[in-house]
């Protein structure tokens, strides 16, 4: 059985329709990608699986757990944790500390505990600290050291994408969405978000769903491609036969003039 | 950009139009009665020299470079020069408005419209001259002090600290006459060497600028020196750490005898600050720390009196004449709950929409307090009388400095439950949920339980507040709370900056302590916390003491990526450890 499945999945904006019946399945260990042109609906069925928006009409199911009508907060619980295609950091709290919030849904101190300093409540913040610094040390130096202190605001472009990423990654979850994640980086920075994409089933064991423009990305991460356009499906398989896919080509060009 | 000389005539124009409201609301006059240097000079005219000053300093800076680059030779002197001349011109003018006014006032009877613009005011401004000798007067002390002012302004910045605190030392020397007088008196001492008959004698204003002077010249910018030094355990580290202990110990001492030495009438003020301090620090978690902009806070500073009257009064319906201290959890108890039902229907809104709500939610304890239906219960517009002091023992907490003790207490209880939150789970929560809703719920934190949470505790912390009202009046009266006492609480909070817990005590110390120890703002009161919302705003949005770890953290990165560079240096080339690190990966 997949991890996620998605099956006719409805949502429409007015008289837009942005998801159109759509079924999609994530086997537990895989990464796909989701590619399509502007507009095409891929960070709307992002926001529908993590329940920012409430779907029409249709079903999303994690590890046998139904999400539509669910929380978003609730959905973070099961699973399923995601990164922004424009970076939302939590800009005035340090590295460490965004990274920390990420861990709010697997700790459970309250007011009480913190105030009264009482030891479950120590230990815990101690933990959630390490474990927060563990999670940033899967970025090499970039994140670790003197960074851990800074604000969040100060960080480069690159940082703040892979510190959305600690966050996310924060979350306990198994399924990660990655929105864009290479996007406004440079060359150097493109490959190696590449191969951390990797790292992170490799190493970390998370299954990724992945919306990405570069196709050079999307050939170097994905097992396998969907294509989104117009909120429906176009065509699905390995990189080879989708990016040679006529519908696909067509989708992001346009139509040949025939004569 | 606007040519410099356009915005010197600007500048001393918008000064000139100060220096005209100032006077046409009455203030002028009122604070002609308070001396600051006794028959020298009263608080009035100070306040129309500072401005003035003011006014000139502000001029100059139109051609002065910003304070870091460095003038050099021929260039500098010029630049001084067309400063000195700006700061001149608009001397000149922030004189020639009001000397204006002054005539008008003279020639036409402006009091239908401006009922300040009278004979009193002609008469104290032209001190008792002709009205054309006085504006003269005016242009003249206006052009002479701006010009001042703006030599000052571009001289180097030593002498500008020195003229800075030396000025300013005889204002707050003759400001805190009040205070400081009963303080000295309290000790046994004579006070007559320092004060005359309400302001600072001629002796005294010569200390006080002696005083002033040595603050300015001890006082360097002493950051730089400090932070190049850090090795931890140095000589001079240790001497900081043993003066900031002795620091504590001598606050602590000062807290506990402040009664003592000022008396009953500035306990009362000193309690009334502990008041809206707990006030803020409940506000503060509610504004501060999980962001929700609460314009009713008055309402759980109500419910928190009248259900401690209730509970404790003998002359309440309720008559169950408890301990003030038995009756105290109950009312924190029912306060948060209260705190929950205001907090739950606005779980949706934000910002301006949740400001607006919650204003009418202040309003609405009020008019339930006043109505008719309530009456049996909360006595209407007679409210519930001889609310019971706390006791412990043969101790009664009545006379303010007695009840001094338990407000410091609270204040110091209150205090420590935001501090230990601040860096808590729930604490983060709430820093998140503000810094972005909806990312902080898809983060997984609850946003309905945060909000609750948040409103429940500052509900909880505001009626401990109220509690300690309600003991010190003796009794409970429903105009003792309007609006008024939420946005005191949230200037309070503002002025000291927005999540910042020393903050909150300076902010309270400014906006509660100082109408009271200068009781000619007394009537000014609203003005002054406009002017100064506003001055905030624009200068320090961050406010006063803005929240310390973020700050240092933000001066302290140069030098800890410095440290840490070196220490990765020590240990070895930093570039081949990211090289290690991505070999494993692909391993």
């Amino acid at each position: 059985m997949s991890l996620l499945e998605i099956r006719g999945l409805t949502k429409s904006f007015g008289g837009l329709t942005a998801i159109d019946g759509l079924d999609l399945d994530v086997a537990e260990g895989e990464i796909v990608s989701v590619i399509g042109p502007n507009g095409a609906g891929k960070t709307t069925l992002f926001n529908l699986i993590t329940g920012v928006y409430p779907a029409d009409g249709g079903a999303i199911t994690f590890d046998g757990v139904e999400l539509v009508g669910r929380d978003p907060d609730a959905i973070t619980r099961f699973g399923i944790s995601r990164t922004f295609q424009n970076v939302r950091l939590f800009p005035d709290m340090t590295v460490l500390e965004n990274v920390m919030v990420g861990r709010h849904c697997r700790t459970k101190s309250g007011v009480i505990g913190a105030v009264l300093g009482l030891p479950s409540a120590r230990r815990e913040q101690a933990e959630v600290r390490e474990q927060a610094k563990e999670i940033l040390s899967f970025f090499g130096t970039r994140l670790s050291g003197y960074r851990h202190n800074q604000p969040a605001f100060v960080l480069s472009y690159a940082n703040r994408r892979r510190l959305e990423i600690a966050r996310a990654m924060a979350t306990g979850a198994r399924l990660l969405l990655l929105d864009e994640p290479v996007a406004g980086m440079n060359p150097r920075e493109t490959a190696e978000m590449v191969e951390l994409v990797g790292r992170l089933r490799d190493e970390k064991g998370f299954t990724l769903l992945v919306i990405e423009h570069d196709m050079r990305v999307v050939k170097g991460v994905s097992d396998r491609v969907v294509a989104l356009d117009y909120g429906r499906k176009i065509a699905e398989g390995t990189y080879s036969e989708v990016a040679g896919n006529d519908r696909v080509i067509e989708a992001y060009l346009g139509k040949k003039a025939t004569a | 950009m606007v040519p410099a000389t356009t915005r010197a005539v600007n500048r001393g124009l918008i000064i000139g139009g100060c220096v005209v409201y100032f006077l046409a609301v009455g203030m002028f006059e009122r604070f002609t009665a308070r001396p600051v240097i006794t028959d020298l000079l009263t608080l009035g005219w100070t306040v129309l020299a500072g401005l003035w000053a003011v006014a000139g300093v502000w001029a100059a800076r139109t051609v002065l470079p910003p304070a870091s680059s460095a003038p050099d030779g021929d260039e500098a002197g010029g630049r001084t020069a067309r400063a000195v001349t700006h700061a001149a011109l608009a001397g000149l003018l922030a004189g020639a408005v009001p000397a204006l006014f002054l005539l008008l006032a003279d020639a036409i009877n402006l009091r239908p419209m401006l009922i300040n613009a009278g004979a009193t005011m002609v008469n104290a401004l032209a001190v008792d001259d002709s009205a054309v000798a006085g504006a003269l007067r005016l242009v003249l002390a206006a052009l002479v002090i701006a010009t001042v002012a703006g030599i000052v302004a571009s001289a180097p910045a030593q002498v500008r600290r020195v003229a800075g605190w030396a000025l300013g030392m005889v204002v707050l020397l003759a400001l805190v006459e009040p205070l400081l007088r009963v303080i000295i008196a309290s000790l046994g001492l004579r006070t007559s060497w320092l004060y005359q008959r309400g302001g600072l004698g001629v002796s005294g204003a010569v200390i006080a600028l002696v005083l002033g002077v040595a603050v300015g010249v001890l006082r360097r910018r002493d950051t730089p020196t400090t932070a190049r030094d850090d090795g931890d355990d140095g000589p001079r580290a240790r001497l900081a750490r043993g003066g900031r202990i002795a620091g504590l110990v001598a606050g602590a001492v000062l807290l506990l005898v402040l009664p003592r030495l000022v008396g009953p009438f500035l306990s009362e003020v000193v309690g009334t600050i502990g008041l809206f301090a707990i006030m803020g620090i409940g506000l503060n978690i509610v504004v501060g720390s999980a962001g929700l902009l609460h314009l009713g806070y008055v309402a759980f500073f109500a419910i928190g009196a009248y259900v401690t009257a209730l509970l404790t009064s003998p002359a309440a319906a309720l008559g169950t004449e408890l301990s003030f201290w038995a009756a105290l959890p109950i009312v924190v108890l029912v306060t948060a709950i209260a705190g929950l039902f205001v907090g739950a229907p606005v779980l949706r809104l934000r910002g301006d929409y949740l400001a607006i709500v919650t204003l009418a939610f202040g309003e609405i304890a009020r008019i339930l307090a006043l109505s008719d239906w309530l009456r049996p219960a909360l006595g209407g517009a007679q409210g519930i009388l001889a609310v019971p002091a706390p006791t412990i023992g043969a101790m009664r907490f009545r006379d303010p400095q007695m009840l001094y003790y338990v407000i410091i207490v609270a204040c110091a209880i209150t205090a420590f439950i935001a501090w230990r939150l601040e860096d808590s789970r729930v604490g983060r929560a709430w820093t998140a949920m503000r810094e972005d809703e909806q990312v902080a719920q898809i983060m997984g934190i609850s946003i309905s339980r945060y909000k609750l949470l948040a409103f429940a505790l500052g509900a909880g912390i505001a009626s401990v507040s109220g509690a300690l009202f309600a003991v010190k009046i003796g009794s409970v009266f429903p105009h003792s709370f309007d609006i008024l006492v939420s946005i005191t609480a949230l200037s309070v909070v503002i002025l000291g900056g927005i999540g910042s817990l020393r903050g909150v005590f300076l902010g309270a110390l400014v906006l509660v302590g100082l109408p009271d120890l200068l009781r000619e703002f007394g009537e000014y009161r609203m003005l002054l916390y406009g002017g100064l919302l506003v001055a905030i705003m624009i200068l320090r949005p961050q406010g006063l003491l803005p929240n310390v770890r973020r700050m240092a953290e933000l001066g302290e990165e140069e030098r800890l990526q410095d440290q840490w560079l070196k220490r990765a240096g020590d240990a070895g080339d930093p570039e081949p450890a990211i090289a290690t690190t991505k070999t494993d990966g692909a391993s």
